[in-house]
């Protein structure tokens, strides 16, 4: 109940959004993940939205807590989970989560294998999630028309009632790739109909992928020679070509895979004096011996 | 009569949001909180029937408060307590417990007494509600 | 400043042990020199060590005397005797290996001493007091001697049971958590007849507290024979249980003049169905140990009164510090034991108080100089002793003794319960929901400290005895200096 001494009677949203510290997670969120440019200006459009929101609800001007679960639409690799972070930070600062934390499911952790199973599961990873943000990771799963007897309806059912009566103690995200999302959300109009914000994740351009390589590889005090980085920026744009590209997920496994051919060429000249930029360059040649590049020479 | 076993059965009946408060407190300590219910309240019932398993590393007491409004739903002509277990060593049991929901009326407890040899009185405390069976008790 | 400060002395001294065959020529030799003062010593992870505050005679060097408590408490005697060397003399010889003038106490000295497990025999409080205090407190050239701390090897604190049920055993079996408990020693002490007494017991425990209490010097006299106290006071445990639904108890206290005679009482305590029995620490610590063992086999708690601790635990120059006491006690396993109050009437420093406590309640001791605890001491799992707070307390000083005590303690309010104006059964009520809000807003986090009144206040407001204690008792405060205070204070750091 709000107490009328207490209800301000004008504001300056700068003090609001500093107070809250805001900034600093957007701040956060622009070095975390490169590109993006469209997610970036959603979410800054969501928390100026959740701003107001907030001021209203200082001023008396908002009944109920608004619905705030989202959707997070796009392919692998495309920074769904890491946003998903920074919003329950931002949920959290502006007062919409108590306690602000993540917690990240797939379907396996939300549907049982026997009768009976299904709801304790459910309830046991809501009751988890409460206070912060459930991120379901590939939400279609739940739902399996094909399966008469699936248990991922009873998830479903108790998902909605909770996402429902219970939007004072948490946020709901689910994510997926777009296509299926939308199916899903055609057989689960109840879904839709409590989803308040729609994230669509694009993939990165061929150049974004190549400094998210660099940013990975600084922050493993690593570094590409200028034949390395062309060589990648090749073998980026093949690899898109290719089944199961899944954004920055396979760099990640690219760049993994290449540390470990440079690990392996420096180790065959044992006698070789070695300085701290042979150990923490990548050559051209640890980029081309990948399987990527032999597939398209054949 | 009210029966006073529990940290809180002092005061006023809780509201839930001074029963989260004190959820929340338990839950910042690590400690895992569970339910129980019966409706044979004597001093010495140690065990009430578990609402379900101890609820593990939850960071909200909310999720706790789903738990005690479905337990209420099916048990709330019962006593119900809640409980909160510190699992670190050098206590590993119980830090905190207090009643959270009575029944309507509260029968309380008779004393029974034996006499024994010389003056010696054995006693024997019997809840009255004990007569009827399980899950009639309050009705 | 007296004739001893006046005196420089020196407590950095080499080894000055004679070795060979001078080391046992007849007559009569100083204690450094006959090897009980070896300041490279390091002590060994088994060795017990002891630290005394020593006040040595004019004229007396301090090294000398610390090697004469060393000596005195161990092997030696007045003149060498040559059956010494019949023995392994050097392992068995105390070792002072230490000694520190008081900060701003001129003529006194922390003497530190190592002994050999092997000096002492397993599980016995009595064989290990009558080595470190058996002797040498009546030693002529001291003025005074204070036993101040002791470290005990983890493979000796094995050798003792400890408390039967400790902290969390005695909540599980009465089914009391997260709150301290609350008492009430019955009053007056001496005069009432049984019935008359186990009504105060049955109003005090009716009214919400969970224990009462003999006081220490109610055993058997002839206003009240010991059985008729027993059945009065369990008739009165059973009814209060019977009304309130929760587990009741009260300290029957089992003192008597023979151990046969207390094994009788504690045997009758048992079959009227008591939780708890007491007795009192001038019984002795044999006699204590036995109670222990006996109490372990038989399911009941041992509420120890510290009755008589004040002749030697006071004075800060001579005697024992309370907390070496505390360390005897935890070895010698009572399960309750009285350990001050800070706000009460009877002496209590806050940091040696909180000493005590710490040395009862927890698993292992880091030092603290501050709170008076010289050594670092491992408990090795042994249960934690429930410390009792007690005399000269009221429910206007909930916020104060929670957050000095904590919550695992038992509080006591004896004249705070009994001389409630509306009656005993509104005392206890009035200090179990002063209690109980006080636990319940700390927890919903409000600072107990700032906003005390104010949440005893409010709670008055729903409690009609509450009110009236906190109206009646409002200014009673104990404020006095305490004569053992800690040597060592906080001094601001400076930095940057």
């Amino acid at each position: 109940m709000l107490d009328e001494t207490l209800v301000p009677t004008s504001v300056r949203l700068r003090d609001e959004i500093e107070g809250a510290g805001i900034n600093e997670v957007l701040a956060q969120l622009d070095e975390d993940l490169i590109g993006l440019k469209p997610v970036k200006t959603r979410i800054r459009e969501i928390a100026s939205l959740l701003l107001i929101e907030r001021v209203r609800q200082k001023m008396g001007l908002l009944g109920d807590t608004p619905t705030l679960h989202m959707s997070f639409t796009g392919n692998p690799g495309t920074g769904k989970t890491t946003v998903a972070l920074r919003m329950a930070s931002i949920l959290h600062k502006l007062g919409f989560v108590r306690r602000g934390h993540l917690v990240s499911v797939t379907r396996d952790d939300l549907v049982g294998q026997y009768i009976g199973h299904t709801a304790p599961k459910t309830k046991e990873i809501l009751k988890k999630a409460m206070g912060g943000v459930l991120f379901i990771d590939e939400a279609y799963y739940l739902y399996r028309p094909e399966n008469e007897r699936d248990y991922g309806q009873e998830a479903i059912e108790i998902l909605l009632q909770v996402m429902e009566t219970q939007r004072d103690d948490l946020v709901v995200i689910l994510a997926g790739y777009g296509d299926r999302m939308e199916k899903f959300f055609t057989s689960n109009p109840g879904f839709r109909s409590r989803i308040a914000h729609h994230v669509d994740f694009p993939d990165y351009e061929e150049k974004e992928l190549g400094d998210i390589a660099e940013l990975m590889l600084k922050q493993q005090n690593y570094q590409f020679s200028e034949g390395a980085r062309r060589a990648f920026d090749e073998y980026i744009h093949l690899r898109k070509q290719q089944p199961l590209f899944s954004n920055a997920r396979s760099i990640r496994n690219a760049l993994d895979r290449a540390r470990l051919r440079q690990a392996n060429r420096l180790v065959a000249d044992l006698d070789r004096e070695l300085t701290a930029t042979d150990i923490m360059t990548l050559e051209e040649s640890d980029i081309r011996a990948s399987r990527v590049f032999s597939k398209t020479e054949s | 009569m009210r029966i006073t076993q529990g940290a809180f059965s002092f005061l006023p009946d809780l509201t839930d949001d001074q029963i989260a408060a004190q959820v929340q407190y338990c839950l910042e300590k690590g400690w895992a909180v569970n339910l129980e219910y019966t409706d044979d309240p004597h001093p010495r019932n140690t065990y009430w029937e578990m609402w379900g398993l101890p609820m593990f590393d939850l960071k909200d007491a909310a999720g706790v408060l789903l738990e005690l409004k479905e337990c209420r739903k099916h048990f709330g002509d019962r006593y119900i307590r809640l409980s909160a277990f510190d699992a670190s060593h050098g206590w590993e049991s119980v830090r905190l417990s207090f009643i959270v929901n009575r029944p309507a009326n509260e029968p309380g407890f008779k004393l029974q007494r034996t006499e024994m040899e010389g003056r010696h009185v054995q006693y024997t405390t019997v809840p009255y509600s004990a007569d009827k069976p399980e899950g009639q008790r309050y009705k | 400043m007296n004739e001893a400060a006046k005196i420089p002395q020196d407590t950095h001294q080499k080894s000055q042990t004679v070795r060979g065959k001078a080391r046992y020529q007849s007559g009569v030799m100083e204690y450094r020199k006959m090897g009980y003062w070896e300041p490279d010593y390091v002590p060994k992870d088994t060795d017990i060590i002891a630290m005394f505050r020593i006040s040595p005679q004019d004229g007396v060097d301090a090294v000398e005397a610390a090697a004469a408590v060393a000596g005195e408490s161990s092997t030696a005697t007045w003149t060498v005797v040559w059956t010494d060397r019949l023995t392994a003399t050097e392992k068995y010889r105390a070792k002072a290996y230490r000694v520190d003038p008081v900060p701003g106490a001129p003529g006194q000295f922390f003497a530190y001493i190592a002994y050999d497990l092997d000096l002492f025999e397993a599980g016995s409080i009595a064989n290990l007091t009558a080595s470190i205090i058996g002797n040498v407190f009546g030693f002529k050239p001291l003025k005074a001697l204070r036993l101040e701390d002791m470290r005990f090897p983890v493979a000796y604190i094995k050798t003792f049971q400890g408390p039967s049920t400790g902290i969390v055993v005695e909540r599980e079996r009465l089914d009391k958590f997260g709150r301290p408990l609350l008492g009430a020693t019955v009053k007056p002490k001496l005069g009432l007849s049984g019935r008359n007494y186990g009504r105060v017991v049955y109003e005090a425990l009716k009214g919400g507290l969970d224990f009462t209490k003999d006081d220490e010097n109610i055993n058997s006299q002839s206003f009240m024979h010991w059985r008729e106290r027993f059945l009065y006071c369990m008739e009165a445990v059973n009814r209060a249980q019977a009304v309130t639904g929760e587990i009741k108890g009260t300290y029957l206290n089992i003192t008597a003049g023979t151990m046969e005679e207390m094994y009788a009482r504690a045997e009758f305590a048992k079959q009227l169905g008591s939780t708890i029995v007491m007795i009192d620490l001038v019984i002795g610590y044999t006699a204590i140990q036995s109670m222990s063992h006996w109490c372990r086999k038989n399911d009941m708690i041992l509420h120890l009164h510290r009755a008589g601790h004040g002749t030697y635990t006071r004075q800060k120059t001579h005697g024992i510090s309370f907390r070496v006491i505390s360390k005897w006690m935890r070895l010698a396993g009572v399960d309750h034991i009285h350990a001050g109050t800070v706000v009460g009437k009877l002496e209590g420093d806050p940091n040696m108080t909180k000493g005590f406590y710490d040395i009862l309640r927890l698993d292992h001791n880091p030092i603290n100089l501050q709170h008076g605890i010289f050594f670092d001491q491992p408990w090795a799992s042994l249960n934690a002793v429930m410390p009792v707070a007690s005399g000269g307390i009221h429910a206007g000083q909930m916020h104060q003794l929670l957050d000095l005590l904590g919550e695992d303690c038992v509080l006591q309010f004896g004249g705070g319960t009994i001389g409630h104006p509306a009656g005993i059964q509104a005392g206890a009520t009035a200090n179990r929901v002063a209690l109980e809000s006080m636990v319940f807003a700390r927890n919903s986090g409000r600072n107990i400290v700032e906003e005390g009144p104010q949440i005893l206040a409010d709670a008055a407001k729903f409690c009609l005895p509450l009110r009236q204690a906190l109206d009646t008792w409002k200014d009673v405060t104990f404020d006095y200096a305490s004569t053992d205070s800690p040597d060592f204070v906080p001094s601001v750091a400076v930095s940057n």
